[in-house]
């Protein structure tokens, strides 16, 4: 079942960062679902590969190779987390800078799952103590990834201040089980403000224009002065 | 990474998008006037929404001139000077630099090389007179090649490090020391950083296919490509509500329309044209 994630890769454990980075790169421009017209097999296989990268990358940081690897790298509680995306002057009830405060959140709606023995449980039980990075740690230990791994991933990340990588989790928690409310209402919290911008965006209606890159005008020639204002 | 943070055209009145013109021309011009013509080339859509943000949060219309430029030599044209084009216009310098020199030692490109030279000299200048600017992005930039490098896989780490060179372009001031300078100092940074990470995914969602095929690096490769719309949502979700934050504290804010067909429709100008492209070609 546990799966080596260098043989995933095709790479020997002791390859070289560049060699497991070429590996992963080669095996992306195959099986990335973008290039395979949507193949679920080529999606299955894609997770596997990222996977198995991830783990790989996450066991090289845990050795402390470099300033931003490991915990500190992804701004655990650090000076680089809590931080997310312009919410540096948010209140203080929002420190994590999603709109709500994974505290407060957790102990709500994530207090009913099991917590405990499983993996899965003792991962809940780190985000419930606010140790996201441990949680998240020992959720990147794990082959086993189902909908709730996922949740719970989305759930650490953006304990972390991760933005970007705790939506896509739970997305895909969304899109693994439809219909469990605790990963919709995880997805909601995250996906904070993101659908009011979209709305309001969409009033604007997009844009249908290709705007010429820069003023290329002042290169290439004095003649053809229309083109070259931006509009 | 540049060229993102442009206007729609389509949605802004005459009188708007003559303002905007207005914004670009002086950018162009400032720099033409402080670095000479080669830095001109260089004139984007990014530092022309500096300049309009820092004017409007300061509230400084800028001094109007009017030109005749080599673009435009028949046709007498608007421009804004004044201390925040000149501000925009060295830290257009700043970043062209930066990124030419980035496409020289990322893939050898020659003309970046080349490119870098033509700017070198006016790029000690401008490093010399903004150290935290000038070491802000040269400390975010080399870290971002060292996470390039390692191939990095949470795409967090990397937007988190563009954000923060952004957010040290947008603070023009940081010297004053009551209460409201810095907070409207705090209010751009967070401004600065919302936007850098948003338009750091957005360049990566762009430049994914082309990535995957020349197998290099590109944060987003490991996140479905239907998920990029709600990521790049909420990135700005952030970036507006940051605006918000510094809107309240510069109530009747000049240049709002434009700045919001911006923020709610221009930034996605590259990335629809991108996509419709993308259409185009699967039919």
């Amino acid at each position: 079942m546990t799966k080596d994630p260098y043989q995933v890769l095709g790479v020997s454990p002791s390859a070289s960062d560049d060699d497991i980075a070429k590996a992963y790169r080669k095996l992306a421009k195959t099986y990335h679902p973008d290039v395979n017209h949507g193949s679920p097999e080529a999606a299955a296989k894609m997770s596997e590969i990222n996977a198995a990268y991830e783990r790989i990358k996450s066991g090289a940081a845990a050795q402390g190779s470099g300033p931003y690897q490991g915990q500190a790298g992804y701004g655990a509680q650090g000076s680089y987390g809590q931080a997310g995306y312009g919410q540096g002057g948010a209140s203080s009830s929002d420190p994590f800078g999603f709109g709500f405060d994974p505290f407060e959140f957790f102990s709500g709606g994530f207090a009913g799952g099991r917590q405990g023995a499983s993996p899965l449980g003792q991962a809940r039980s780190f985000i419930n103590a606010g140790l996201f990075a441990k949680a998240d740690d020992l959720l990147k230990s794990m082959d086993d990834r189902g909908a709730e791994w996922h949740c719970l991933r989305a759930v650490a990340q953006s304990g972390m201040g991760n933005a970007i990588d705790a939506l896509r989790h739970a997305k895909t928690a969304v899109q693994m089980e439809p219909d469990n409310p605790e990963y919709r209402g995880v997805l909601n919290q995250l996906q904070n403000g993101g659908q009011a911008y979209r709305q309001r965006s969409q009033g604007y209606g997009m844009p249908t224009v290709n705007l010429g890159n820069i003023c290329l005008g002042v290169i290439l020639t004095n003649l053809f002065c229309t083109f070259c204002r931006p509009f | 990474m540049f060229g993102f943070v442009s206007a729609n055209p389509e949605r802004l009145s005459p009188e708007a998008a003559e303002r905007y013109q207005a914004g670009y021309c002086g950018l162009c011009h400032a720099l033409g006037s402080r670095h000479g013509d080669a830095a001109r080339l260089t004139v984007n859509y990014d530092m022309t929404f500096l300049a309009l943000y820092l004017a409007a949060v300061y509230d400084e219309p800028g001094e109007r001139g009017t030109e005749r430029c080599v673009v435009h030599p028949f046709k007498a044209h608007e421009y804004l000077g004044g201390r925040i084009a000149d501000y925009a216009a060295d830290m257009n310098v700043l970043l062209a630099y930066h990124d030419a020199m980035d496409g020289w030692n990322d893939d050898r490109d020659a003309l970046g090389l080349a490119r870098a030279k033509l700017l070198e000299k006016e790029y000690r200048r401008v490093e010399a007179a903004y150290p935290r600017q000038s070491r802000a992005v040269g400390d975010r930039m080399a870290e971002l090649a060292a996470i390039e490098k390692r191939g990095e896989p949470n795409p967090d780490l990397p937007a988190r490090r563009f954000g923060e060179l952004m957010g040290e372009i947008f603070v023009m001031d940081d010297e004053g020391d009551d209460e409201r300078s810095g907070a409207v100092a705090a209010g751009l940074r967070d401004f600065g950083r919302a936007l850098g990470a948003f338009v750091y995914i957005m360049d990566a969602c762009v430049d994914l296919e082309r990535d995957l095929r020349s197998e290099s690096y590109n944060p987003m490769v490991a996140t479905p490509s239907d998920q990029f719309d709600d990521i790049l949502d909420v990135l700005m979700a952030g970036c507006v509500r940051a605006h918000e934050r510094l809107v309240a504290l510069v109530p009747a804010m000049r240049d709002r329309d434009l700045i919001e067909n911006i923020l709610y429709s221009g930034v996605w100008t590259r990335y629809e044209a991108h996509k419709r492209k993308k259409e185009k070609a699967a039919r």
